[in-house]
């Protein structure tokens, strides 16, 4: 390679797309390092604060397209206060400065701000492509200046946001001359939708592929909507509530039937489920349903839709569907790769209808199975000793069982040869996460066989910081360790600590791990940051005599590049 | 220098019964019934960030289902997810209690937002003004003269009579309305309200 000239190395690069190939590539010589940098389109940063956005445009200068994540994962469950951090102006800042030329941006689990939208949206001609998942500190204003300005804008994709509605008129803001739209999602918004600027856009976008509405998109809306849509590819329905005699609902039935690219359906966020019929024609054609966020659809109407749905992939659901229900999955949904499911009652009333049967009936049926997440009541040994061999090729496997410290419910013993049976059999495994009744012997059977794990989450397990050791020194492919509430310590946490250089992030929270353990980690390792959430009085911490023994409520360190952040609120302490 | 409780352990965020120390180990294996602390909250509160309330006594959990699920960030659902979900709950949100309202005669139903009236005589005046016809209303605050009766359906399924508990009970129960005609609902001893059995 090195009698090529650099164009032709740079040529050959382009084939290579994914960031981890990319990553080596860049290792091998200088030469390579160099090509490699000024060829890079695509970066990805797992972590806002492992670099900067200076260190980012030094590297790769041609950047375009920018993956951006913030908050630890645990954010999700209320347990990092909102005001943690995980900023995206300063990146949005830096790169406007840099006239960079900024085509795509996603960005999960950070602070957004109508200000850096807007920001956003002034200083990147090219524009094209949004997407925020899990994001907040926005409001329907910042989208209203990502419509109005961008001029080519591709995609606007927000999943799970906490946005601000302010009921404006951000869908009007999009120029007449805009057509270029693809996606179009703003399911998560709650408020008002002007239907006839939504209506008018949907008409001029030839392209659009997928079109997720908000609960305020009527049925009659939709109807018109798909119809002047019909090579929809990727629909979300908001509200279907109508009467099925009326004559919305037949004009919907007729859109559908003409939808013939519809591969993928979502949304039912308030349904009538005897108006599901009208989706059936189209059902033999869908790869991904996702219908978890339905809670009005149950029972035979579920069952119907899905026994039409032969070529599905991917399905998210509730539990509502019960064991028999997912007997029903795994005879009809041969090409499953991804099963979701999600507790429909979240107060713990006991009524959950899917146990360790409906789990074994899918691993049964479904041979191409490779990810499941799923929240059940109870669970075997025996039965996660069938899963694994059912389907040994499991990439992520995340079992719930809703209630913490749950023995197997026919022996009473805790669930350590189940999972145990999971990480043996299923040697791709990347990600894990652990429920139930554990003991340090789970954690003996993860660092001897998970070789490729690279995700863990633990809640309520292990006995002792043996547990935490087993996985630290066995997984060699770790990267985000997250435990709450287990027995680890110290001990545990300072014995490898050259081993966090090779992991993105640990947390821990209610563990317990203690101050003085931190501060200690925190000396051998300068490059990293150990962050100290405590909620409480950080200056009690300090001024206490024996502070050392202090337990440390929550603990969260990561690798960097770029030393202690800056913008750390007063409750978080870095070491 | 050994200072024996500082107190400062109350500042910890820890699930269990305060004050124990000893058992502290013990209490992540501790099963979970002992981890609850039972609240008098609302659903809605714990719908929306599963928060411990904090204090109170710890009772040993009897299987009631709200007990189970007051952990703090668990089950491990998003929290985006918690709030559409709680909808199911029928757990009205002020500002989104967004109810269907039906009255008997008239051929479609109306939306109305529970959350942006305070009382019954808010909710009577928009109810009017919603189809237009005065004096549905007056059913709210007197049962005697109106041709109307408002009912409504809460969380159980059941149909009840409007006006009965006091508002906030009522937002937060009520799931859907109906307007009916007092002719329909003759036989049933509708009393006029502040009269005793």
């Amino acid at each position: 390679m090195n009698y090529f000239p650099d164009e032709v190395v740079e040529h050959v690069f382009d084939f290579v797309t994914s960031h981890k190939d990319r990553n080596a590539i860049s290792l091998v010589c200088k030469s390579w390092y160099k090509i490699e940098r000024y060829s890079r389109q695509k970066v990805f940063i797992g972590n806002c604060y492992a670099t900067n956005p200076e260190r980012l445009l030094r590297r790769f200068p041609c950047l375009k397209s920018l993956t951006l994540k913030g908050k630890p994962h645990f954010a999700d469950f209320n347990l990092v206060p909102h005001e943690w951090g995980g900023f995206v102006l300063p990146w949005i800042e830096a790169l406007a400065r840099s006239r960079v030329g900024l085509e795509e941006l996603r960005l999960k689990r950070m602070v957004v701000t109508d200000e850096s939208l807007e920001l956003l949206s002034r200083s990147f001609v090219n524009f094209k492509s949004l997407v925020l998942v899990s994001c907040e500190g926005f409001t329907t204003d910042g989208l209203a200046s990502i419509a109005a300005n961008c001029r080519h804008l591709r995609d606007l994709d927000l999943q799970e946001n906490e946005i601000d509605d302010h009921r404006g008129q951000w869908l009007s803001c999009f120029p007449d001359t805009c057509t270029t739209l693809v996606t179009l999602n703003f399911a998560c918004l709650e408020g008002e939708t002007n239907l006839v600027a939504l209506e008018r856009l949907v008409a001029r976008s030839p392209n659009l592929k997928s079109l997720k509405l908000n609960r305020a998109v009527p049925l009659d809306a939709l109807a018109r909507l798909m119809s002047c849509a019909p090579q929809m590819v990727d629909l979300g329905v908001g509200s279907y509530e109508n009467d099925p005699e009326s004559e919305s609902y037949l004009k919907l039935q007729a859109a559908i039937k003409k939808c013939t690219s519809l591969r993928s359906l979502s949304g039912f966020l308030e349904a009538a489920p005897h108006c599901l019929s009208a989706f059936h024609p189209i059902c033999h054609n869908l790869t991904s349903l996702n219908l978890s966020y339905a809670a009005e659809i149950h029972g035979s109407h579920l069952i119907k839709l899905i026994q039409h749905c032969k070529k599905l992939q991917r399905l998210w659901i509730l539990d509502s569907i019960g064991d028999k229900g997912l007997e029903v999955v795994a005879s009809t949904c041969k090409e499953l790769q991804e099963l979701r499911v999600f507790p429909s009652d979240l107060l713990g009333g006991g009524n959950t209808a899917v146990t360790e049967e409906g789990l074994v009936a899918i691993s049964g049926g479904c041979p191409k199975l490779h990810s499941i997440l799923y929240f059940c009541q109870q669970m075997t040994n025996a039965a996660l000793v069938t899963v694994a061999k059912n389907c040994p090729n499991f990439i992520r496997f995340r079992l719930c069982i809703l209630e913490p410290n749950k023995p197997d419910h026919v022996t009473s013993q805790p669930l350590d040869e189940g999972f145990g049976a999971i990480v043996k059999a299923c040697k791709s495994l990347r990600r894990l996460s652990l429920s139930g009744l554990l003991t340090d012997q789970v954690f003996l059977y993860i660092g001897m066989y998970a070789n490729q794990l690279e995700m863990l989450s633990i809640a309520f397990a292990g006995d002792t910081d043996k547990g935490m050791l087993y996985v630290l020194n066995g997984c060699k492919k770790m990267k985000k360790l997250e435990i709450r509430d287990s027995p680890f310590g110290d001990t545990a946490l300072l014995a490898d600590v050259s081993k966090y250089e090779t992991m993105r992030s640990l947390w821990m929270s209610s563990c317990e791990v203690t101050l003085s353990g931190c501060k200690r980690l925190a000396e051998k390792a300068p490059w990293l940051n150990v962050e100290i959430i405590n909620e409480t009085d950080n200056n009690r911490m300090e001024e206490n005599g024996h502070e050392g023994r202090q337990k440390v409520d929550k603990l969260y360190l990561y690798r960097t590049v770029v030393g202690t952040r800056m913008d750390a609120p007063p409750f978080v302490w870095i070491l | 220098m050994e200072k024996e409780g500082l107190g400062l352990e109350i500042t910890e965020l820890r699930l269990g019964l305060p004050g124990r120390d000893v058992a502290e180990k013990m209490m992540k294996k501790r099963a979970f019934t002992e981890m609850i602390m039972t609240s008098s909250g609302s659903n809605s509160d714990q719908c929306e960030s599963g928060v411990v309330s904090s204090g109170g006594d710890v009772e040993k959990v009897n299987d009631s289902p709200a007990a189970k699920s007051q952990v703090v960030g668990w089950p491990p659902v998003c929290s985006y997810r918690r709030k559409n979900s709680c909808k199911d709950a029928s757990t009205t949100k002020v500002g989104l209690g967004y109810v269907k309202v039906s009255m008997d005669g008239v051929p479609y139903l109306r939306k109305m937002d529970l959350g942006s009236s305070q009382g019954y005589d808010d909710l009577a005046f928009a109810l009017d003004k919603l189809f237009g016809i005065r004096g549905i209303g007056v059913a709210l605050k007197d049962g005697d003269n109106c041709e109307y009766v408002t009912i409504y359906e809460d969380k159980d399924g059941d149909w009840m009579l409007a006006g009965d508990v006091p508002w906030g009970m009522f937002i937060e129960s009520c799931k859907r309305l109906r307007i009916m005609k007092r002719s329909d609902a003759t036989g049933f001893g509708l009393q006029p309200r502040g009269v005793d059995e």
